[in-house]
Order: structure tokens, then sequence, then C-alpha cells
């Protein structure tokens, strides 16, 4: 796999990489769209959308979607696949809370074998893991991201 | 809440998943993908999509979210994990359904263990995973 850019070692390196890390706070117009977006009606008690926990981990841990694609060092953005989502609801969100949030790289590695909708070929699997918590400390919820990074042999 | 093992969730429908929610997701999301926002750079791609922007993965995941917290109540789901072997695209039809696999209770909480997939109807599953829910008591 010699031919592969970026090095593997690059790539497992990047294990323990954690983000700044921030807050986050979910403003009711934001829910209102999200919650639309899905085709649902509005949650009851300022409750936000679990479909929340994509974004707004990312966001409050101080990246981007971007940022993540950039540190992966992905050739394109449609080099990207998803290979999981996994995510943990302790306590329900809600708007106008501010949310700690810390972020870091869990897993990286290059694999080999077949991708959704291409032939077999060598990729980087690489996992993110955030984490929200009350402002009293209490853990809230969590988002485990895993995510394929397509190479091509130069 | 009477629940069994291999009981059936009522299904969630989105009649057609629409690609000015994509775009307003793309904005939320700060997505810079443009197969969620660009017809024609989803038609350039070497998938034989056509002309049709591809759904988020979140999005599609939020259909099972609806679908558990219509049928348990909003603040109900403990936990989903999801895989995504095919794309939804924009005008599809999709539905969400769940099983149930498990019944038990945690720390006093009843909770019921779920298969639960997204699909357009009769076709193979483009979302698929598991999920947890906390069963409202009786």
């Amino acid at each position: 796999m010699a031919e592969i850019q970026p090095p593997v070692e690059e790539i497992r390196a990047l294990v323990g990489h954690e983000f700044p890390g921030g807050k986050y706070t979910v403003a009711h117009w934001e829910n209102f769209l999200l919650t639309e977006c899905t085709g649902a009606e509005p949650l009851p008690d300022g409750q936000v959308h679990p479909v929340v926990l994509f974004h707004m981990p990312i966001l409050g841990a101080n990246t981007s979607i971007g940022g993540m694609f950039a540190l992966g060092q992905a050739e394109s953005d449609f080099s990207i696949g998803i290979e999981s989502y996994d995510w943990e609801i302790e306590r329900p969100l809600h708007e106008d809370v501010e949310y700690t949030v810390t972020g870091k790289v869990t897993e990286a590695d290059r694999m080999e074998g077949s991708l959704r909708g291409a032939s077999r070929g060598v990729y980087d699997r690489i996992q993110f893991r955030f984490e929200l918590h009350e402002p009293e400390g209490n853990f809230a919820a969590s988002s485990t991201i895993t995510w394929t990074y397509r190479r091509s042999r130069s | 809440m009477n629940v069994q093992v291999g009981d059936s969730i009522p299904e969630w429908v989105m009649e057609s998943v629409r690609p000015e929610r994509m775009r307003t997701m793309a904005a939320i999301l700060r997505d810079p993908n443009p197969v969620h926002w660009d017809r024609k750079a989803v038609a350039a791609l070497p998938f034989g999509l056509g002309e049709r922007t591809i759904n988020q993965g979140p999005l599609g995941l939020s259909y099972m979210l609806n679908m558990l917290m219509d049928w348990a109540g909003p603040t109900s789901v403990r936990r989903i994990t999801m895989r995504f072997p095919n794309v939804v695209l924009d005008g599809d039809r999709m539905v969400a359904n769940g099983t149930v696999t498990a019944v038990r209770e945690e720390g006093g909480v009843r909770l019921a263990d779920c298969d639960v997939w997204l699909a357009r109807e009769g076709e193979q599953p483009c979302l698929e995973g598991t999920a947890t829910v906390a069963l409202p008591e009786d």
C-alpha cells in the first residue's frame, strides 16, 4: 500500500486527537427548522429533536464537517462514506441550555474491501466520539461517528 | 405500555423526500458536500443516480427517531445505532419500520430493544440498525 496517500502512519496517528471543545446552545429557531426538516411536529417543552446529535456535537466541539474531512485528508467531499452513527441519550436535550461539548478521534486505520456503491478498494476508517454535558456537569448524550475515506492509488 | 418481543412498531412514512429540506439541513449542518444540494454534482458521480440529490444520513435516521417517538413518547429514545447500506434520494417515498427484539428492566426503567430500518416499499433497507427505547408506564 506504499503508493496510497496519505501514509498510513499519519492516519493511525490521529487516534487521540482532541478537538478544541466548547459550548453549544440550540436556539428555538434552529430547533424549529431542524425538526421541520425531519417531517415531525415540534416536540413539547422545548425539547430539541434528537437529530441534533449529528451537528451539535461537531460544531460544539469547535470543529466542522469540512474540518473532519480535512483532518482525515479526504481526497474530495465525494470520497467520504458513512459506516455508522451511534447516538446515546441519557437526558433529552432542550433549547436555550448551554451544553459543554468535547470530542476526539477514537479509532483510525487503513482497510481494504468493498464500500457502498464502489468496487473493492483501499479506504481509511476514522471514528470520532463526542460527549455533551449539561451546565451542572451531568452527562447528557454522546455521538459516535464512523466515516470511511476512500483512497486512490497514485 | 404493553410491549412484547416480536411486536411491530407502527410504521412512519415520509411521503416524499424533499430537496429543499436537504438544503435547509445543509445550511444548519454547515455541510459543504454538494451531493445534498446540487443535482448536477450527483449526476456527475459514477453511481448512476441521475439528477437527484442525496438525503443527509442524519435526516434518514430522523425518520426512525420520529417513528420511535410517536410510538413510545418524545423522551423515550435512549440509543440508536445506524448503518447506511444504500442512499436515499430526493423524491423517494420512505417507510420507517421496527420490531421489538427484547424487553428488559434497567435501573427501574423498562426498556425495549428494537431492530429498525428505513426502506422504499418492497426494497432492501437504505438504513438499518438498532434502538433502545424507554417504555412509558401503563
